[in-house]
């Protein structure tokens, strides 16, 4: 994989996303993380607990994915009211992006899937 | 999954959302002096009473190693064993300091025992002991206090 740095910058400049990090697969803890693109001043940072429920989230889809043969979860995106958090799995880390409804999910997708498939090689 | 069984009533509810949202197996949550406060996951009171000591003294230890070696008491500790897990850190309520020690496996994380064990500090501090805790302190008694925490949880050992 590319150095974890270049990673969340690569992904945080990809207009929409409001934070973009590199995320232990078992232990949910922030391995990288880019800032928290427009942020309210004051307001609780939401990147330590989407980290860690993000990675969780992803070790029940990979179960749900197995159970139903279906292999290794390729790319999981959860779409909420104000937005998604989009999530890859790159061996013993899981890349996680937070990104606002209007962002350009093809482009999200395309190079967090990029990273990932690098991490692989 | 018990539900916990507790010395004192103001902490079961926390002590029970922190069990399962954090999805813990087992968990203690006592005093420095070793004195239990609430438990789940165990049916025996002798388990909890080894786990109250081996606590106690390392909080006693790896407080003093954290000033040693950075000026102020580590605030958590976490051992990842090969199938388990143990996260250990303190809280507070109504000035009281307390330990938490709590068991894992992977249905859980270290982040996400991390951060529902934020939102129980939280529970705590916004609570207050029904009443100043006798003995909350070092009495010198320890194996008394021990003792008399692991009747409150488990009933008088011997007497059904």
């Amino acid at each position: 994989m590319k150095a974890l740095g270049q990673v969340v910058a690569t992904l945080s400049h990809i207009p929409g996303v409001i934070a973009a990090m590199v995320v232990g697969a078992s232990d949910g803890l922030i391995v990288e993380t880019s800032a928290l693109m427009g942020g309210a001043v004051g307001a609780a940072d939401p990147r330590k607990h989407t980290a860690a429920l993000a990675a969780y989230l992803y070790s029940k889809v990979t179960r749900a994915s197995d159970a139903a043969r279906l292999g290794t979860p390729a790319f999981m995106r959860l779409e909420a009211e104000k937005g998604h958090i989009c999530v890859v799995g790159a061996r013993d880390v899981v890349l996680v992006t937070i990104v606002t409804p209007d962002a350009n999910l093809g482009r999200v997708r395309l190079d967090m899937m990029n990273a990932a498939r690098a991490n692989h090689e | 999954m018990s539900d916990p069984t507790v010395a004192e009533a103001w902490v079961a509810a926390p002590l029970r959302r922190l069990m399962e949202d954090a999805r813990l197996i087992s968990g203690v949550l006592l005093y420095p002096t070793g004195r239990a406060v609430g438990q789940f996951g165990f049916s025996n009171a002798a388990d909890v009473m080894s786990i109250c000591a081996l606590t106690s003294a390392i909080n006693a230890s790896a407080r003093e190693l954290g000033r040693q070696l950075d000026g102020k008491p580590f605030y958590e500790m976490h051992h990842a064993g090969a199938d388990r897990q143990v996260f250990m850190a303190r809280a507070a309520a109504g000035g009281q300091e307390l330990l938490f020690v709590g068991v894992f496996d992977r249905e859980s994380s270290l982040g996400v025992v991390e951060i529902y064990f934020a939102e129980f500090q939280k529970a705590l501090e916004t609570l207050r002991p029904e009443k100043q805790v006798a003995g909350a302190r070092p009495s010198g008694d320890f194996e008394g206090e021990l003792n008399r925490s692991l009747d409150a949880l488990f009933g008088p050992i011997g007497k059904p």
